[in-house]
């Protein structure tokens, strides 16, 4: 019965924080005067300047989902299933770009191929005319997206290919070469990873609007912003919003007819440990070569034009003087916005695991509709519910902010969670039911700590996503809370390029530190949990 | 217990929500951080009066500071608003959001800057002048360049959608008239005008001669001058019967129901100060005082100087959103 009372309470929390504020705003959108109207919607999609940046973002999405998964599948068959040298090495060094605010990559690229950037410098501005050409427009926005987005296609198909039976490959093995085994045993089991992926990166690139919007390529989350920030019609905006929820609802309802019973319940192989590695023999030194060749590329040519634009104590003193209780904010949030997205994704986690509640599955779609959302939607729904003179004590202080990070990175804890608990066998829980605890004392000392790993891993998500957020941050901080990322954006207009590049080296290294410090000191602990 | 707990967190909650201490002062900006931030610090270290602010992000066009003070009409969070131009405090002003502060420090300010209710005071001004490459022998000194045949293909101007070029835009509608403006605009768009995303890229343009000249302010063209770029600045239709360089102060707003009323009037006489002015001309923003007898760097003329287009900004505001359709239809869109 507390189970059950618990979990419904938390279900209904999870409806507070992420559905009410996008139900408001579109019930306040449909009210003008007092009374029902659709008149916003009535310009939906008409003009045909709508459908070309729909077409834009198709494009831009599609290009983006093509190219990562062309990359990321292959890339992850070689650091999951190879022999290939420093496969954890390579791993880490391809995740970087995800842990970062997308924008700063964008911003890296500039400072290096730019009408003014390092490279105009040093072979003359004319002769970067059409790289500069390139890099405002489609081209540079599905390069700078496809190096963020990289990780996911390569991360979930290593996920993947650690759940498969090594039986079944060795059977494989013993008619035919790997070639074969990989094309008739492999592939089609990590497919599903595949595909999830593509959708989580096609959905990703659709709600992006940081990177579009500085490389001046127009896409459709452009429209509800322009309605929102240079016309001012928050109805209107509502209204540009709906076809971006309208294709993350599709491409979700997708996901859950055709995918979902086989990407829920990822559990390693029992064999793990005699999971079998394809030799690479030859190729093996031109593998890691071109493998090497694209984590400069795609990784650590962005960070050292970073540095080398920001290079002096200069820029860095002058970063932290202006920033630096910014910094400090963001740390703070980041770790309280951690630390809730674990607790409720840990019990969303368990709901959706145990199927506690008839309701499970809308619970999960929910978690990942709100994830989905571009967070445009999210922050004028946070505004439109949650400023009112008897709701000030969340408006006005950061509450507003740890709210929408909950709203909208619960499903990575939540799913992190699903993964790691369903690999903790059933009869532990039961067996502690039997001995008379209490449900409560069962998820805290049966429950909780067996799946430690799980809890740490989302909490590393959850405070990387928390930190890294700017979309909506920037719509919702109140006054003289503004986190790091916020002042970099705002900073920008008219802030020195060395400025920048010191505030977005100070950024990468908030970001990374934490991560890299429970690597290193908790051990092989964390390590797995990771893994 | 918990009764005691549920009572403490009441308590809690309506002191947070409730109290509104007045030695602190919440500001929303559109100036860019970099030059009004230093100036709300020295404010804070001569009241004592600690800010807090909102900095819009004009490089993302991002929803900023002007959005939430509409959102929060019913609800007010700021003490003053510091737009960056009149334009958008009239739109407050229109929507019911600003309230009427006459400031004493404001007294010498020329009334075609300040809003004659009180409703916005203007100071430290941005002019909308052309900057023109080096290379151009004979410098255009009109913005009618834009439709002469002999800068065909030659010219920039910044996407009219967005901005103080909107501004400059509906301006000459009220001036001209609707007709003879777009019959300008047309004429601009025959003669193959190219359109950039923001000033300072027009000015970037010019500075690198992918254009000869363009419309930018004031301040983007003094930034290129600093940096020894190849640019000249000049203000555009100074003639006897020219119509004037548009100027496009700052503006300071006491918002309607503000929580701290008493710092936000010391706030706005703060920057309505002469001092304020001098620090905002000479730093990097390069903007016009507007207090006469301030002192201005070298590449600025004084405002006594200019030929300053005389418009109404509450009806440059009007016009501005009615012709959105004319304009977003010029761009294609």
């Amino acid at each position: 019965m507390a189970r059950r009372i618990f979990l419904t309470f938390t279900v209904i929390l999870l409806f507070a924080i992420g559905i009410l504020p996008v139900l408001s705003m579109l019930i306040k959108s449909m009210i003008v005067d007092g009374h029902f109207s659709l008149a916003s919607y009535g310009g939906l999609l008409t003009s045909s300047h709508q459908w070309t940046l729909m077409g834009h973002s198709l494009v831009l999405s599609s290009l983006v989902t093509a190219l990562t998964v062309a990359v990321g599948m292959p890339l992850g068959v070689l650091l999951g299933k190879t022999d290939l040298p420093f496969r954890r090495f390579f791993t880490i060094l391809f995740v970087v770009p995800l842990l970062i605010p997308p924008y700063i990559i964008a911003v890296s690229w500039f400072d290096l191929l730019g009408r003014q950037g390092l490279l105009a410098h040093l072979v003359g501005v004319s002769a970067t005319g059409t790289i500069t050409h390139f890099l405002f427009g489609l081209p540079g926005c599905v390069a700078v997206l496809f190096s963020i987005f990289l990780p996911i296609p390569m991360l979930l198909t290593m996920i993947f290919l650690r759940t498969i039976n090594p039986g079944l490959e060795e059977a494989g093995r013993l008619v035919s070469g790997w070639r074969g085994v990989m094309k008739g045993i492999t592939i089609p089991l990590i497919l599903p990873g595949v595909l999830l992926s593509a959708i989580l990166v096609f959905l990703l690139s659709f709600g992006e609007f940081s990177v579009p919007n500085f490389l001046r390529y127009d896409v459709f989350p452009v429209e509800s912003f322009t309605q929102f920030s240079a016309f001012y019609n928050f109805k209107a905006a509502t209204a540009a919003a709906v076809p971006l929820a309208a294709v993350t609802l599709i491409l979700l309802l997708a996901e859950a007819a055709f995918l979902r019973e086989r990407t829920y319940q990822l559990r390693p192989s029992p064999e793990l440990k005699r999971l079998p590695l394809v030799k690479l023999g030859a190729y093996r030194k031109w593998l890691f070569v071109s493998v090497a060749t694209a984590g400069l590329m795609i990784v650590i040519v962005p960070i050292v034009i970073l540095v080398i634009q920001s290079a002096g104590l200069n820029a860095y003193a002058e970063a932290l003087n202006r920033a630096g209780d910014s910094l400090l904010r963001s740390l703070v949030y980041a770790v309280i916005g951690a630390t809730l997205l674990t607790v409720l994704g840990f019990v969303t986690g368990y709901l959706i695991q145990t199927k506690a509640l008839r309701y499970w599955r809308s619970v999960d779609s929910l978690t990942i509709f709100l994830f989905a959302l571009p967070s445009t939607v999210i922050g004028i729904g946070l505004i439109s519910l949650w400023n009112t003179p008897w709701t000030n004590f969340i408006y006005s202080t950061p509450a507003i902010i740890i709210l929408g990070y909950l709203a909208k990175y619960t499903a990575l804890t939540s799913r992190i969670s699903v993964t790691q608990l369903a690999q903790i066998p059933p009869s532990m829980e039961e067996a502690a039911q039997v001995a008379g605890a209490g449900w409560f004392r069962r998820m805290a000392f049966i429950v909780a700590p067996l799946a430690r790993r799980g809890l740490l891993a989302g909490w590393l998500v959850g405070y990387i996503f928390s930190l890294r957020d700017t979309g909506i941050t920037m719509l919702v901080y109140p006054a003289g809370h503004e986190t790091l990322p916020v002042r970099i954006f705002t900073l920008m207009a008219n802030g020195s390029p060395e400025l920048i590049a010191a505030l977005c080296m100070v950024m990468i290294t908030a970001t990374l530190l934490p991560v890299s410090i429970f690597w290193m000191i908790p051990g092989i602990m964390t390590r797995k949990a990771i893994r | 217990m918990l009764s005691r707990s549920i009572y403490f967190i009441l308590i809690v909650l309506l002191f947070v929500s409730c109290s509104a201490p007045q030695d602190q002062i919440v500001v929303y900006v559109s100036e860019d951080q970099v030059f009004s931030e230093p100036i709300l610090k020295d404010f804070e270290r001569a009241t004592g009066i600690k800010v807090k602010a909102v900095y819009d992000t004009e490089e993302a066009k991002s929803t900023g500071a002007m959005n939430r003070l509409i959102a929060e009409k019913d609800n007010p969070q700021a003490d003053v608003y510091w737009a960056n131009e009149p334009i958008r405090a009239e739109v407050l002003k229109q929507k019911g959001i600003s309230t009427s502060y006459v400031s004493p420090k404001a007294k010498d300010i020329p009334p075609v800057f300040k809003d004659p209710g009180g409703y916005w005071t203007g100071f430290s001004a941005r002019a909308r002048v052309l900057i023109v490459n080096n290379s151009v022998k004979e410098k255009p000194k009109t913005i009618l360049a834009y439709t002469d045949p002999r800068w065909k293909g030659k010219s920039v101007i910044t996407n009219p959608l967005f901005g103080t070029t909107t501004s400059e835009i509906a301006a000459l509608f009220t001036i001209w008239g609707d007709e003879q403006a777009k019959e300008f605009m047309t004429a601009m768009r025959n003669n193959d005008v190219a359109i950039s995303t923001n000033n300072g890229e027009s000015a970037d343009f010019v500075a690198t001669r992918q254009y000869d000249f363009s419309l930018v302010d004031s301040d983007d063209a003094v930034n290129r001058m600093r940096q020894e770029k190849p640019v000249t600045m000049v203000y555009p239709d100074q003639g006897e019967n020219d119509i004037g360089c548009l100027i496009v102060p700052n503006a300071a707003v006491l918002i309607k129901g503000a929580p701290h009323p008493e710092a936000a009037g010391k706030l706005i006489d703060y920057l309505l100060s002469r001092e304020t002015e001098k620090k905002l001309a000479f730093a990097d923003c390069a903007q016009i005082p507007l207090h006469p007898g301030v002192q201005t760097p070298p590449e600025l003329k004084p405002i006594k100087d200019i030929k300053v287009m005389q418009v109404n900004y509450a009806e440059v505001a009007r016009k501005m959103v009615e012709i959105q359709p004319f304009l977003k239809a010029w761009m294609g869109l």
